[in-house]
């Protein structure tokens, strides 16, 4: 499995990701207590991404990417994602929002 | 699935025959699934089918008791287990529902789809755009108290400036590079 060094690396690329394929996009994390180990993977079935650590310093980074990934799943990939995390500078578009049924 | 498949059932088994891996790999909790050993008339072949549907339910919850589910996960598999989160974007409408809705000229509501499991259970919650944020708040408090077993950094690298510290590798990692 291809693991990313670089954080930076591995969050631009999983937003690209989503926002190439918002249907299919998925992220998931797994840790385990009993070896210290968080994994995050991006996949969209056709290109995986994977970040592993075994450090406390990159699972508060992981707050941040999980705050990407609810802000742009819930809301939509055209959100603008700096409001979101100052360091991400994204094109200012119109927040998707259904106005359909209410679930 | 709605292709069926004609077998005759040779026999139930607890485990997969050696030769077989079951359809989607194997997943931890297979050794409590059965397997029905069978004799495809059609493809003329042994197919080895894993009974899934009343092992594997996915339960979908309300946000609050969700985060309550999810922090006895996380108390549970202290000792040993991992817990998967899973996010994805998802409508929590079928194919057929959403064909109807965008034949009707309707826009599909979109939500988060949260799932997390620990391999024996499944537990899963949607939020929408309304609610994500505070949702967020509540999930990462609950990452932040049971993601303890993460290595901390030692005290003589925070005492070093931060300049320093990019520059220097720890030991045991490579740091990534700050934008």
């Amino acid at each position: 499995m291809v693991y990313i060094v670089s954080w930076d690396e591995f969050v631009d690329r999983s937003v690209q990701l989503f926002k190439a394929d918002p249907e299919s996009t998925r992220y998931v994390v797994k840790y385990r207590h009993c070896d210290g180990k968080l994994v995050l993977k991006v996949t969209d079935n056709k290109e995986c991404l994977k970040f592993k650590t075994d450090q406390a310093q990159e699972a508060r980074k992981m707050e941040k990417l999980n705050n990407i990934f609810f802000t742009l799943m819930a809301r939509g990939p055209d959100v603008d994602l700096s409001e979101v995390n100052g360091k991400e500078q994204m094109e200012t578009q119109s927040v998707k929002k259904g106005s359909g049924r209410k679930q | 699935d709605d292709t069926f498949l004609k077998i005759s059932i040779i026999k139930i088994m607890h485990r997969p025959p050696n030769k077989f891996s079951p359809p989607g790999g194997f997943r931890r909790a297979d050794h409590q699934i059965p397997y029905l050993l069978c004799d495809s008339r059609e493809k003329k072949s042994l197919q080895c089918l894993r009974i899934c549907k009343e092992y594997s339910s996915e339960v979908l919850l309300q946000l609050d008791p969700f985060l309550n589910e999810l922090t006895s996960m996380f108390e549970k598999s202290k000792e040993k287990g991992s817990v998967w989160v899973t996010l994805k974007r998802s409508s929590l409408k079928s194919k057929l529902q959403k064909r109807k809705l965008s034949s009707a000229g309707e826009s599909i509501e979109y939500r988060c789809l949260i799932r997390a499991t620990d391999a024996k259970k499944t537990i899963s919650t949607s939020v929408g755009a309304k609610d994500h944020q505070r949702f967020q708040a509540s999930y990462a408090t609950i990452l932040k108290a049971h993601m303890t077993a993460l290595k901390k950094r030692e005290r003589k690298d925070r005492k070093k400036s931060t300049e320093a510290e990019k520059k220097q590798g720890t030991s045991t990692t490579t740091k990534p590079k700050k934008l």
